[in-house]
């Protein structure tokens, strides 16, 4: 086990290098000259060959490679072209919302999923379980961008019980009352993922040899239910939420586009769409620096909570 | 006689699987909701009351009626139309997608598990290089790279999904050539190409299948959202993505318009998971046929 952790640790560095290779090419592989997009189309040569020196443009590829890693690892990530404030403090502003939204949205995927297949599983076979089964299939192939339209589409402009823009104003109970529908729309998909595991793992649970054992010494059902079995069937539940984590940050881009809501998916798409190559690259490095620690995570509790997982 | 043999083998495993979907309700559901998507995608200029592009500015917005069955949009177009032309765009990304990341996940998980060594660990690498960017934020920087436009859409969700396959089918590769028949074939003097060919790839199949059936919808799924935020297919051609783009301008005022293409989208996912799944419980050896559910 402690082996199998150092060797993931390890496993991290050579990745983290080489997202930072792709995020640095990005300068050479984007349409156009850089100098050019950060000037505008007045500016003169000298203008341009001065910004290029300054960037380190002119700089053979690994110097400039490693310079780039120098500054990353100070937490200089560059300037941001169009709001001339550096990458650190923009990306740095809007992750806590990002953070909030997609812990929110795991907690609620974890609630009513572990529920709903709880109780699909204690009426295994009836029509309630397929009824149960039926909306955990339905809410798992469902796009996070089709929550987000249906919810504000229903709550927000039909019953109009729910806002659908922005964060709200002051006070935590009105940033959470805001919170309600993003982290809803969010959580769709893993409640049923969550709700189809549970189901089926509770039942493996229930027919394994201890708890049969527990039946004959004649314990009450509900006993053995939630003192043994729920131990055992949650296990793999526990495992899957690191990879949730990393999955529901990807989704967090769309709900926080659809709600208009500041966050780092936002800030993201923004940057692509206004060509702020220093944002595009800080905001991708952050996002991907939290999913490769969302999957280190997985990972390590995945063999915590299946320890066959190991020998591999 | 080594080779007819597993030839009726894989006859038996055929009819075995085809007999427990047969009686899997998910196998109608979502077989009727693939085909009704592709008959729309092939017959379209056939089965859409409209030009899904002309356009009528007087009956702009307007709410179902005998003319425009689901009405019409922001310009005066008819929405069904749209949604029917916008099949085609869903199954050209499915399909086409899937095929790059079907062939180069063979190619790649194939000279894995067979030259091992140094390539090996290089390729495995590849995979978890890919694997380390959140998929979405992956996809919108290359997206940001190429530009955005049908080809370049299929292309890069085609290089995202290619680690899947990769790692499959270099596990079962790496398998398969501990087995004793395939070790026996190599004796004979089968050539790689023949035992990748005649022993490897019936194996491989089934869970290529299954994965292919749900990537096919995911894909579907990543191109309508990536439309939606305008960095997929763009205005304007009819595709899901463009519809729910188009219409989200509108949300508060014709909300109606939004939820169409977001129930094509949803029924594609929810036909291609269904089949998928009922696809994998047959295949699932653990299944019998009395118990299929």
């Amino acid at each position: 086990m402690f082996i199998y952790i150092i060797k993931r640790l390890l496993w991290v560095i050579p990745t983290i290098l080489a997202v930072l290779f792709l995020l640095f090419s990005l300068t050479y592989l984007l349409p156009g000259d850089p100098a050019d997009i950060i000037l505008g189309p007045r500016a003169t040569d000298e203008m341009a060959e001065n910004l290029r020196e300054r960037l380190g443009l002119n700089r053979p590829w690994y110097q400039g490679y490693f310079s780039y890693i120098r500054d990353v690892m100070r937490g200089d990530l560059g300037v941001s072209v169009f709001r001339s404030r550096p990458v650190f403090n923009v990306v740095m502003e809007v992750l806590p919302y990002t953070l909030a939204l997609t812990f929110a949205g795991m907690g609620l995927a974890v609630i009513n999923g572990i529920l709903i297949g709880l109780l699909a599983a204690n009426y295994q076979n009836t029509w309630f379980d397929k009824f149960l089964t039926l909306i955990s299939f339905i809410t798992a192939s469902t796009p996070t961008y089709i929550a987000s339209v249906l919810i504000i589409v229903i709550f927000s402009v039909n019953l109009n019980l729910l806002p659908s823009i922005g964060l709200g104003e002051g006070g935590l109970l009105n940033s959470l009352y805001y919170l309600i529908g993003p982290a809803v729309a969010l959580s769709i998909g893993w409640t049923g993922y969550i709700g189809r595991l549970t189901r089926s793992s509770m039942l493996e649970t229930l027919e394994s040899d201890f708890i049969q054992t527990e039946k004959s010494f004649g314990l009450p059902r509900n006993y053995i239910i939630y003192k043994y079995a729920l131990k055992k069937a949650i296990k793999p539940i526990i495992a899957v939420i690191g990879l949730g984590v990393g999955r529901l940050l990807g989704g967090a881009v769309f709900v926080e586009v659809i709600f208009t809501r500041p966050g780092l998916g936002r800030l993201i798409v923004d940057s692509i769409f206004e060509r702020d190559l220093p944002l595009v690259r800080g905001g991708v490095l952050v996002a991907a620096l939290l999913f490769v620690f969302a999957n280190l995570l997985a990972d390590i509790s995945y063999a915590y909570f299946d320890p066959r997982i190991k020998q591999e | 006689m080594f080779n007819s043999q597993r030839l009726f083998r894989f006859k038996k495993k055929i009819s075995r699987v085809i007999n427990i979907m047969k009686h899997d309700y998910r196998t109608y559901v979502g077989g009727v909701i693939i085909l009704a998507i592709f008959i729309s995608a092939i017959f379209a200029p056939w089965l859409a009351p409209h030009n899904p592009y002309s356009t009528d500015v007087v009956n702009r917005l307007q709410g179902p009626s005998l003319n425009n069955p689901l009405g019409t949009d922001s310009v005066g177009r008819d929405i069904l139309s749209r949604l029917i032309y916008a099949a085609r765009p869903a199954i050209y990304v499915a399909v086409g997608g899937l095929s790059i990341s079907v062939f180069f996940g063979l190619i790649l998980g194939l000279s894995a598990a067979y030259l091992g060594g140094i390539i090996d660990k290089l390729i495995l690498f590849l995979f978890d290089f890919i694997r380390a960017f959140p998929p979405l934020i992956l996809i919108l920087v290359l997206l940001a790279i190429i530009g955005p436009s049908l080809i370049s859409v299929i292309i890069i969700l085609g290089i995202t999904i290619i680690p899947r396959y990769g790692r499959v089918v270099r596990a079962e590769t790496l398998s398969e050539k501990e087995e004793d028949y395939v070790e026996s074939a190599r004796s004979l003097g089968a050539s790689n190409f023949r035992v990748v060919y005649k022993h490897i790839f019936p194996n491989i199949f089934a869970s290529v299948l299954v994965l292919g059936g749900m990537d096919m919808a995911s894909m579907i799924m990543w191109e309508a959202g990536l439309s939606f935020l305008g960095l997929g297919l763009q205005p304007p051609l009819s595709s899901w993505g463009v519809m729910l783009q188009e219409s989200y301008q509108y949300i508060q005022t014709a909300p109606l318009m939004i939820v169409w293409p977001a129930l094509a989208i949803m029924l594609t996912m929810l036909g291609f998971s269904l089949f998928a799944e009922s696809l994998r419980v047959a295949l699932n050896p653990k299944t019998s046929q009395e118990d299929r559910y």
